[in-house]
């Protein structure tokens, strides 16, 4: 029975089928996606900083490949991944810690979970405006001209 | 590998997550306080590595970073898989590579700082 139980483990499928809890599973992979995207820029950030020490012309050929149409979309990019992560991030220090979960009650038709509130989608949509916002003022100072 | 129990590593991850958002808000800060393309001029940008209270800002944003971003990925990897082995490899290879980006990061900091090269 254990054996089939691992077998019939979802993986990252699981993850990605936001049937099943809402808005609450979209706010889940979209922090783990986030995650690894922000990772992924932190390592190529160290990467692409690194050519600071083989002198003057080495960063100018990094920044001809990453000052770019490209490159400033995904600097956009990874400003809404830093905004969400965060602010979705804080919402669930919170949640961990017991806040904003509603108390706890009979479970009744329709089974409702409490802790699936308003409290917990208003944080979910406020890290999503947010994020649009932070990524509409990264535009207008990295597609200003300036 | 049971060093540290999970409520200790996950308080750990929330304390570098919130004092991350602190050191990049005032890195980030850094390019903002003049047009940001003269901000990457290569002279500006080794002027910021030769102002200390900067380096150490680098070099926190460097640790704090890297031990949230491979603990994230940690606690995401053994979501998907348990078993004895792959906790055990999983932990091995994210402590192995965080400890690998600080190094090459500190070696940038270090050598920019012009200990290095100059």
């Amino acid at each position: 029975m254990a054996k089939m139980d691992r077998n019939n483990r979802e993986g990252i499928k699981g993850w990605l089928n936001p049937g099943r809890y809402g808005w609450e599973r979209v706010s889940y992979w979209l922090q783990r996606l986030t995650g690894v995207g922000l990772l992924a820029y932190f390592v190529g950030h160290i990467y692409e900083t690194s050519s600071l020490t083989q002198g003057p012309d080495a960063w100018a050929a990094m920044l001809e490949l990453t000052q770019t149409s490209m490159g400033h979309l995904i600097l956009l990019l990874v400003i809404g991944m830093s905004m969400y992560h965060s602010v979705n991030g804080i919402r669930l220090i919170f949640t961990h810690g017991g806040k904003g979960l509603g108390r706890p009650g009979r479970p009744d038709y329709p089974y409702d979970a409490v802790s699936l509130n308003y409290r917990q989608k208003s944080g979910i949509w406020i890290a999503l405006i947010l994020a649009a916002a932070s990524m509409l003022y990264g535009a207008s100072v990295l597609l200003g001209g300036e | 590998m049971t060093m540290l129990r999970e409520s200790q590593i996950m308080k750990i991850h929330y304390i570098t997550g919130i004092a991350a958002l602190f050191v990049v808000a005032i890195h980030i800060m850094m390019r903002l306080i003049m047009p940001y393309n003269m901000s990457l001029e290569y002279e500006n940008v080794i002027a910021n590595y030769h102002n200390l209270p900067y380096v150490v800002l680098l070099e926190s944003i460097l640790v704090l970073i890297a031990i949230h971003g491979f603990n994230g990925l940690r606690v995401i990897l053994l979501e998907l898989r348990q078993s004895k082995a792959w906790e055990d490899g999983v932990t091995i290879l994210t402590i192995a590579a965080m400890m690998a980006v600080v190094a090459y990061g500190t070696r940038t900091i270090i050598f920019a700082n012009g200990l290095g090269f100059e």
